[in-house]
């Protein structure tokens, strides 16, 4: 099994141990990980903008990209940026077949992290352990899009010492949303509040999720109004060195 | 201001020189699974019907005979201390003969037939008495249809509302209820058909519940037989 | 309120001075106006009581919906057939209009094709003049809401009374305010208010008491119910076949006005069109169950044009009003999906920015998902520029809509189309035109990395960016940043994992 790995530009430049979990879990599952180092970026955040000219021209390197590297499948520890490819290129392209086939075809082979680990390898037990009291933040698009919700909830509740907790309003969207959460800061601030209100109720001690877009958006607000939660992606969870650390 | 061709002709050129044509159909699950609902199969429509209308606020009552849906309005009548009762002018409540014991026991009573001012004996009544037309199990609904002798305003103005219905002219759900009207021939439909569903309500202040906002909050069904 | 002023001719764009502008009764800020939605939500995120009210009204109305659609197993089915029932409408429009006038005449009913509000009102205040009418009951209607029907008959009719008969409308209006969501209108009013409006009203102190203030409406509705020369309504549901107008409530307010007054003048949107009178048992449970949680409301009523030989009451006389406004516009185009909403409310209940901002915020008389999509197609993106982008695109009103109308991909579509039309700004235009260049070129882009990293180190303080002035301020106001990582994972690759 040889995998592509798609990191996100942020996971890239802010959270590179993300990447660096991911990498070590695959690698126990016996799955052999290249990193296509011409990778930027999917252009999401210039489609989220309405550019669709622009995210085309980015997305069009993309597939240049990871259609040039040989691989069983293309993984990515982020919904969003899964869901941009995998859904959101096909209607972007819609009106040009030559580059709508392509992504179509590319498409089959992009998975969110723990949708592979779970759906692909059919792992869902990785012999972690980690101390703590967690709720898990599904992003919308892995939510809604790619309908990955079960997967992340079940391999985190085989985690020893792991207590997963149920939050309220645990749908409801986090408030990163790409440039909303600078285009319109009072509702997006607003609704980090509510989620933060949702956690502190529920008593957890860490926030997990498998969206480091929505971590960094979270954990900006959990710091400025003085919370010690501890905040991990999914992989750092599931990275039994990671763990060790943590 | 377009005349009627003209409206519609540039209504026509935009679907006929229309590029898109949406194909998407919903494709994702909605609503949470874990939430419980109600489906339960409807195996005794009367009682259904009663357990429906009377979780909304509404009394329903089964009863045997038109001697006791009688009793029962003559009973309503007294509790509410009613001094008019407004009814429809049709076959089934001139057979169930209540006038007379109403009037006996001090109660005005006006049928709905060439009314000088319906408003004002609407306006007035402390009681409407009505049939129904069909009836549907699963929402505890009066299918009540307009037309001669069936004022609509008689189920709507006065704060008491009883209805006596024949208990086979029960539905058990609302697509059922639909397709009575669903003939296809415009002519076949009355005027009014109105799907009356408990008491009415609003919960505009603060969602609380107020019940008898415009229409009847104590509604009564009577189902004979 | 003050006169707004009247801008005269734009010497620039050579564009002719606006409409005037009457004595606007609605609370400040409430006119759509670009740019506007940040500070109405700053205002509205910054009020503890509004938002305890949405929270109550959406949490409930949510649980409500899901219950009783889960009880419901053909649910997803009836979705797909919603969808497919509009889109047929849609496809076909001209004809089924054409269908339902005629049904609607042969029944002895008035049909009248109104471009735009203009024509509305035209029509309702001369049929008004030539009956002699002084007073108007008027149940619920998103419709008249968005042409201004009652502020603009009683301006250009004079001697007119408009009195809107849904209790929470009604407080509305006489508060001088607008409703703030499609089915509970003055979710933002508190108790408090609400019974300071109805003691002015009633010339009295009334206590604060739900029973007490309510039974105070109904007797006093009570009086205009029977007293009103013509009924106006709008129409949740059309029926091509047979001419049917279908009209929901819980009060009973919308049977009131239209079996009293012996005219009736129904404003129909011409998107509320469904073909068959069939289809209505797809619509009118979706309508309720996801509306208001209930099966069916209190009263679901059918009109089938004025009332019949040997009744004596019901209207004398029917106005089928079926209006355009703007949506003719989106038939045939990516955006006609739009049309097909059944204004349910669903979509704002779930939507998480409505649940922090509330409906007055959008300033429009469509809020939420769906008014953050229609109102720019209606009105043109001038008038609602940030609209569009009054959204994460979580998708949450997707999955609630009944109708499955996309509206999370629309109104991306919507953003791309103001970059077509050059409203997105030169700040924008560079910006992305940048961001499409470096990640084109990895080259480019490990530059832009390492200068980062440069260029943030003055910026940093314990880990994080400080909050300065500036493009970044706008996270940094309220939340912390982190910096950039000392080593790219890229980086990390390359060094051996």
């Amino acid at each position: 099994m040889r995998v592509a790995l798609f990191v996100p530009c942020y996971v890239d430049q802010i959270n590179p141990q993300v990447g660096v979990s991911v990498v070590r879990v695959l690698r126990r599952l016996g799955v052999e990980v290249i990193y296509p180092e011409g990778q930027t970026c999917c252009g999401q955040p210039a489609f989220n903008s309405g550019f669709f000219d622009e995210a085309r021209a980015v997305g069009r390197r993309f597939l240049d990209v990871f259609e040039g590297e040989r691989s069983d499948y293309i993984v990515c520890p982020s919904g969003s940026c899964t869901t941009m490819v995998s859904h959101y290129y096909p209607f972007i392209f819609g009106d040009l077949p030559v580059e709508r086939e392509r992504s179509e075809v590319l498409a089959e082979r992009v998975r969110e992290f723990s949708d592979f680990v779970v759906n692909v390898m059919g792992v869902k037990d990785l012999g972690v352990r980690r101390e703590g009291k967690a709720v898990f933040h599904c992003g919308c698009h892995q939510r809604r899009e790619l309908g990955v919700l079960e997967e992340p909830r079940g391999l985190l509740s085989n985690v020893g010492g792991l207590d997963l907790l149920d939050w309220e309003n645990e749908e409801l969207c986090c408030g990163f949303g790409g440039t909303f959460a600078v285009k319109m800061p009072d509702v997006s601030t607003a609704m980090a509040d509510e989620k933060i209100k949702a956690l502190d109720k529920s008593g957890a001690d860490t926030l997990i999720s498998g969206d480091s877009s929505c971590l960094m958006h979270l954990e900006g607000r959990l710091r400025r109004t003085g919370h010690n939660t501890r905040v991990l992606h999914l992989a750092q969870v599931l990275d039994a060195e990671d763990g060790k650390a943590g | 201001m377009p005349g009627r061709a003209e409206f519609l002709q540039s209504i026509r050129h935009r679907t006929q020189a229309g590029r898109y044509k949406p194909t998407n159909a919903p494709d994702v699950a909605w609503t949470k699974k874990e939430e419980p609902g109600d489906d339960r199969p409807i195996e005794d429509p009367p009682a259904r019907f009663i357990e429906e209308l009377e979780a909304l606020g509404g009394h329903g009552e089964r009863v045997e005979s038109l001697d006791e849906a009688r009793e029962y309005v003559l009973e309503l009548a007294r509790e509410r201390k009613a001094k008019l009762l407004l009814r429809w002018d049709v076959d089934e409540l001139d057979a169930l003969a209540v006038d007379a014991p109403l009037r006996e026991a001090g109660v005005e009573v006006a049928v709905w037939w060439d009314l000088a001012d319906f408003r004002e004996i609407a306006g007035r009544a402390d009681i409407g008495l009505s049939t129904a037309a069909w009836a549907i199990a699963e929402t505890g609904t009066l299918v009540l249809e307009g037309g001669s002798g069936k004022g609509r305003t008689v189920t709507l103005l006065p704060p008491t509302y009883v209805a006596v219905v024949p208990v086979d002219r029960i539905l058990l759900t609302v697509p059922e209820a639909i397709e009575k009207y669903a003939g296809g021939e415009a002519g076949v439909l009355p005027a009014n058909v109105c799907f009356h569903t408990g008491p009415s309500r609003s919960g505009d202040i603060e969602m609380s519940l107020f019940v008898g906002m415009h229409g009847p909050g104590d509604v009564h069904v009577v189902l004979v037989g | 309120m003050p006169k707004t002023e009247r801008p005269g001719e734009n010497v620039e764009t050579g564009k002719p001075a606006r409409k005037r502008e009457t004595e606007d009764h609605r609370p400040e800020g409430l006119r759509s106006r670009v740019e506007g939605f940040n500070d109405r939500a700053r205002k509205a995120v910054a009020d503890e009581q509004l938002h305890d009210s949405i929270e109550l009204f959406t949490h409930k109305s949510v649980a409500g919906r899901n219950a009783v659609l889960n009880a419901l197993p053909e649910a997803p089915e009836l979705r797909e057939r919603a969808y497919r029932i509009k889109q047929e409408t849609m496809a076909n429009l001209d004809r089924y209009l054409e269908q339902m006038a005629d049904a609607i005449e042969a029944r002895g009913g008035n049909v009248f094709f109104a471009g735009d509000g203009e024509d509305v009102v035209s029509y309702i205040g001369d049929l008004a003049q030539r009956k002699g009418a002084k007073v108007i009951t008027k149940s619920k209607s998103m419709a008249t809401e968005e042409i201004e029907l009652n502020r603009r008959l009683e301006e250009d009719y004079a001697g007119l009374e408009i009195v809107e008969t849904d209790l929470g409308e009604w407080i509305a209006q006489l508060a001088g305010d607008t409703p703030s969501h499609i089915v509970g209108p003055i979710l933002h009013m508190n108790r408090r208010r609400i019974t300071e409006v109805l003691s002015r009203t009633a010339g009295e102190g009334l206590p604060p008491d739900v029973e007490a203030l309510g039974s105070f409406a109904r007797r006093r509705l009570r009086e205009k119910f029977l007293t009103a020369d013509i009924g106006i309504t709008g129409a949740n549901f059309g029926v091509a076949e047979t001419g049917t107008v279908v009209t929901v409530t819980n009060e009973g307010n919308a049977r009131l006005v239209t079996s009293v007054p012996p005219v009736h003048v129904v404003v129909m949107g011409i998107e509320k069109l469904v073909p068959r009178f069939t289809d209505l048992s797809v619509f009118v449970r979706l309508l309720a169950r996801s509306g208001t949680g209930q099966k069916l409301t209190v009263y679901t009523n059918f009109i089938t044009g004025p009332r019949a030989a040997g009744e004596l009451d019901g209207a004398e006389e029917l106005h089928l009003i079926l209006m355009d406004n703007g949506r003719s516009k989106l038939l045939g185009t990516e955006f006609e999906e739009a049309l097909y909403c059944i204004r349910c409310g669903a979509c704002l209940n779930v939507c998480p920015v409505y649940r922090q901002t509330g409906g007055h915020a959008y300033g429009s008389t469509y809020s939420g998902p769906i008014g953050a999509v229609i109102t720019p197609l209606l009105k043109g993106h001038e008038e609602a520029k940030d609209l569009p982008h009054a959204s994460s695109l979580c998708g949450a009103c997707w999955e609630a809509c009944p109708v499955g109308i996309p509206l999370h991909d629309l109104l991306l579509k919507l953003r791309n189309q103001q970059v077509e039309e050059g409203l997105a700004g030169k700040a924008q235009e560079i910006a992305f035109k940048g961001f499409e260049s470096t990640m084109k070129r990895p080259a480019l882009y490990n530059i832009s990395s390492r200068a980062g990293r440069l260029a943030q180190k003055p910026l940093l303080r314990d880990d994080s960016v400080r909050p300065l002035p500036g493009p970044l301020s706008a996270w940094t106001d309220s939340r912390d940043l982190p910096p950039l990582a000392e080593k790219p994972f890229r980086e990390l690759w390359k060094e051996g994992i």
